[in-house]
């Protein structure tokens, strides 16, 4: 199994850096005619073969936007076949929890009153007002829905999951509010930020979310073993020595960490985290040792995919990636709505 | 489990060896810069601004616009002439910027979000974000931007008192027509102008007065604040108009028949981009206001 693991890995793995490839070589601009090796010696040895414009829309376009696809497909991923782990159920995902909302109404509010805010920050703050906001918001969510469903160290999961439901109708009066009082150009900012895209990436915002996935992932990707024990439920998961409650803990602040990061830098990506679990499931079943360090890769592959055909199907501009990946889900999330109405 | 990060980590490893591992070639190909001449005679000019655009094509250098945004209508040929990129607040990409090889990028720092400024200031093409000013003061400063930012070597002055000779001749009212303008997305999306807006500017220069006197800025269309301000005359973008249905559209909004603009079916609709851009056009327009105002009002 061990091995058998590690090959779907390298494969994943060959399968991403193909896509990587091919991303980097789609899009509106159109190079001169260099082959992918001249275009690569070109900028590394920065020898005067590569056009300056050619070198941007690589370097600084381009370039950063596949990271950040690839970065921010992983992230949603993981963090939703974490919670899915967690809820033991295949619908649960940031949205549901209402992470993703909470995001959302700190990034609104930055959006709409960012211009009274502003005189009282630093400076160097302004262009990260909105992603710092946004991820706040997560953690307040998270750390609210936390508090409410959980007594005496122990997680109520239903109330957990009605709490998330109740952030999330708040969030979206806020946003109702916000969106009728705003002015037209922030509208505009609104409506187009909620749809969630890839356009806005810049290296900062790649080593921001690398820093913030990588602690994450460090401390979520091995933690299969212990969700497939609490497969069997929380109390025989305990007898078998897992710290059920503290595994519980750790996913809620680092999905939380994660999903604040993406909506921060990207808007809203719905469906991501309910996709990729969902398909690895079928072929997997539920065993997470598996599922989760594969989602963290296939994510990557899922969001690059979206985010490719995002920038090249509708030239010159783009359609938002959230569009597409929303098209992808909401036919899976009717599905396993069908498919586990018994149980509902 | 512990087995399973050490392969992770190697697989992370080798993954970040084998894209490195050309980087221990190094190429020793002879350095040849070509210098490229900049002559200003022929630009690949992107214009991000129906104004900018407006200006770059009465300086003459219509031709040499070879990218546009959304709002830049005005000349017509422009449409056809130059690409369109799309709307700038909602993500122009600067990928299909780059693409059409420009070799200067114009806007307004009005509708820009500082990520596309950034952006386009790290491309490394010459660009010049304009800051614009709603008043004829404004649009002459911005005729003179552009034409220096063009390298445009004639005579701007008689761009800039055109606006000036427009604005002589206006119909003068006895008692200043008090104009609401409602910028409409559809029946259930109309919103009204406040004061402080290039809106407010035009209508002002038209010998007219906002009817919305007590807030700033746009705000939604209530039927008891519509009544209440009473308007003479109700202003509408083309395109507005069109998304509630013409003029019977505006007339059927609940209040306007209360209206002294709705009684007399006093609805006036006007090119969006002539009422705003605030360009070369801003006395046309404040004078083509002025006349249908007279002409309704008779």
């Amino acid at each position: 199994m061990r091995n058998k693991l590690f090959l779907y890995l390298l494969s994943s793995f060959i399968l991403l850096s193909a896509l990587a490839v091919w991303s980097l070589y789609s899009g509106v601009f159109v190079f001169e005619k260099h082959s992918f090796l001249e275009i690569f010696n070109g900028i590394l040895t920065n020898d005067g073969s590569i056009d300056p414009s050619e070198r941007f829309v690589l370097m600084d376009l381009r370039l950063p936007r596949v990271v950040m696809g690839i970065l921010i497909g992983s992230a949603l991923a993981v963090s939703g076949t974490c919670l899915q782990g967690m809820f033991r159920n295949p619908l649960a995902t940031p949205d549901l929890l209402g992470i993703t909302a909470g995001a959302s109404v700190f990034a609104a509010i930055t959006i709409v009153l960012g211009s009274y805010i502003k005189p009282y920050i630093p400076e160097m703050l302004h262009y990260s007002l909105l992603s710092i906001m946004a991820f706040l918001g997560a953690l307040l969510t998270m750390v609210l829905v936390y508090r409410l469903s959980t007594q005496g160290g122990r997680t109520n999961i239903i109330m957990m999951l009605l709490s998330g439901v109740a952030i999330t109708a708040i969030g979206f009066a806020v946003m109702g509010l916000l969106i009728f009082f705003s002015k037209d150009e922030e509208l505009r900012d609104l409506t187009f930020w909620n749809l969630g895209s890839l356009a806005g990436a810049t290296w900062a915002k790649c080593g921001i979310l690398a820093v913030v996935i990588g602690i994450s992932f460090a401390l979520l990707l091995n933690k299969g073993k212990a969700l497939n024990a609490m497969m069997l439920g929380e109390n025989d998961a305990q007898h078998l020595g897992i710290p059920v409650e503290r595994i519980k803990k750790q996913i809620v602040v680092l999905t939380a960490l994660m999903v604040g990061a993406c909506v921060a830098f990207a808007g809203n990506i719905s469906f991501m985290g309910l996709i990729v679990p969902y398909i690895l499931r079928l072929i997997f079943k539920s065993r997470y040792n598996i599922i989760l360090p594969l989602a963290a890769v296939w994510g990557s592959i899922l969001m690059l995919t979206a985010d490719t055909v995002s920038r090249t199907i509708a030239p010159p501009s783009e359609i938002s990636v959230g569009v597409l990946t929303a098209f992808m889900g909401a036919p899976i999330f009717m599905m396993i709505l069908i498919r586990n109405r018994k149980q509902m | 489990m512990k087995k399973l990060n050490q392969f992770i980590v190697i697989a992370f490893v080798l993954y970040a060896m084998v894209s490195c591992k050309k980087e221990e070639k190094t190429t020793d190909t002879t350095n040849v810069k070509t210098e490229s001449s900049a002559v200003a005679a022929t630009q690949r000019i992107v214009s991000l601004n129906g104004a900018v655009t407006e200006v770059i094509a009465a300086l003459g250098h219509e031709k040499e616009i070879v990218g546009r945004d959304v709002t830049s209508t005005y000349p017509e040929s422009v449409k056809a002439s130059a690409k369109d990129l799309g709307h700038v607040a909602r993500g122009v990409s600067v990928e299909a910027i780059m693409a059409l090889q420009p070799t200067l990028i114009l806007g307004t720092e009005k509708d820009m979000t500082p990520e596309l400024q950034a952006k386009i200031k790290a491309s490394g093409i010459k660009s010049v974000i304009f800051k614009q000013e709603f008043s004829v003061d404004g649009a002459k400063r911005l005729i003179a931007d552009v034409a220096a930012a063009l390298g445009h070597k004639g005579d701007i002055k008689p761009i800039q008192d055109k606006i000036d000779t427009d604005l002589t001749d206006l119909v003068k009212f006895k008692k200043a027509p008090k104009v609401l303008f409602i910028y409409a997305r559809g029946a259930n999306m109309l919103m009204v102008s406040g004061t402080g807006t290039p809106i407010e500017s035009i209508i002002q220069l038209s010998g007219s007065e906002n009817a919305v006197t007590d807030f700033a800025d746009f705000k939604p269309l209530t039927p008891e604040a519509l009544i209440k301000g009473n308007p003479d005359a109700i202003l509408l973008f083309d395109s507005g108009a069109e998304s509630v249905k013409g003029i019977d559209g505006v007339l059927k909004i609940p209040g306007v028949d209360k209206t002294n603009a709705g009684k007399n079916k006093n609805i006036i609709t006007m090119d969006g981009g002539l009422l705003t851009n605030f360009g070369p056009r801003t006395g046309e327009a404040a004078k083509a206001l002025n006349q249908l105002l007279a002409k309704n009002a008779k």
